[in-house]
């Protein structure tokens, strides 16, 4: 049976802004609701607007699965613990005067701008409204935040003239973000379908 | 009833609905509808956000299916959602009783 063009806006309101599955989810429970007020005597038309007007907003219906996204949950996740991670490297470069490293001032420049950048999409990701925009910033942010602790790990393992122990604890703070990290783009990933 | 009042308790709902069967989200829109006698005023679309974050939780497993040639989701409760579940009716009586207790204006009974 073809669907009313009602349905079919819905769905494809869905299919553009989720992924795929989510969007075969959520459009089979509105055909269910468009069956069963067919069942009860309903006309074609009116079925159809019954069935939309019980589900909602299309858009809110986007929000509310983009707000529950494995992309918002690890942004989330990555700003509430950014500035333990960020302390722990500015303790570490203050106490070991990370300004007399031999390190070019553009690879700072890059090093700084990434991490401006990472943190404006990881924002971006925990509060969007849309899903592809949240899984796009998340894994932005993730690769970001990713290259920046691997940066910094490099850096201190191959510059610093000596490791202190606040040293090797930014690096362990480091190691575990991006074991966290790696885990958690997976799922994020795999709703890109 | 009005979604504003539901805050805090649709995730007890819902495992509720997925007691003893498997269901899809519209099922357990309607399963939600029948045992309440209609009386649950909230969009059939925030089912599914609901849903996805108990999976996320380990309350709930997802697991798909063809049925009428299309593609359906249906969730089951895991053990730590049984488990979840009896925790928060446990603290719907203790909080009903309570609530009851004072706006009737009876003597809670005490357990000493």
């Amino acid at each position: 049976m073809a669907e009313h063009s009602l349905i079919q806006r819905y769905n494809d309101v869905l299919l553009a802004e989720l992924p795929i599955q989510l969007a075969e989810e959520v459009a089979d429970g509105l055909a269910e609701a468009n069956a069963r007020y067919a069942r009860q005597g309903m006309s074609c038309d009116d079925a159809a607007q019954a069935a939309v007007a019980e589900f909602g907003e299309a858009r809110a219906v986007v929000a509310g699965l983009t707000r529950v996204s494995p992309a918002q949950w690890t942004a989330r996740r990555l700003i509430a613990t950014g500035p333990v991670v960020g302390g722990c490297w500015v303790v570490a470069l203050i106490a070991g005067r990370a300004w007399e490293w031999p390190v070019p001032s553009i690879a700072r420049a890059l090093v700084g701008a990434v991490l401006i950048t990472s943190v404006i999409v990881l924002l971006t990701a925990a509060v969007a409204r849309r899903y592809r925009v949240a899984q796009r910033a998340g894994v932005a942010g993730c690769a970001g935040l990713a290259l920046i602790d691997a940066s910094a790990i490099t850096m201190v393992a191959t510059t610093a003239p000596t490791m202190g122990w606040l040293a090797l604890l930014a690096t362990c703070a480091s190691m575990l973000r991006l074991v966290f990290v790696t885990r958690a783009v997976r799922p994020v990933l795999a709703r890109g379908a | 009833m009005h979604a504003e009042q539901l805050k805090g308790h649709l995730d007890a709902l819902l495992l509720a609905t997925l007691e003893g069967e498997p269901r899809h989200g519209y099922a357990v829109m309607e399963a939600l509808r029948e045992s309440t006698g209609g009386r649950l005023d909230l969009p059939t679309g925030t089912i599914y956000p609901a849903l996805h974050r108990l999976e996320a939780a380990g309350l709930i497993t997802g697991s798909w299916s063809v049925v009428s040639g299309r593609r359906r989701r249906c969730y089951a409760l895991t053990a730590a959602g049984e488990r979840a579940l009896s925790g928060r009716r446990a603290d719907w009586r203790d909080f009903a009783a309570v609530i009851s207790a004072a706006l009737e204006g009876k003597a809670w009974p005490s357990t000493a």
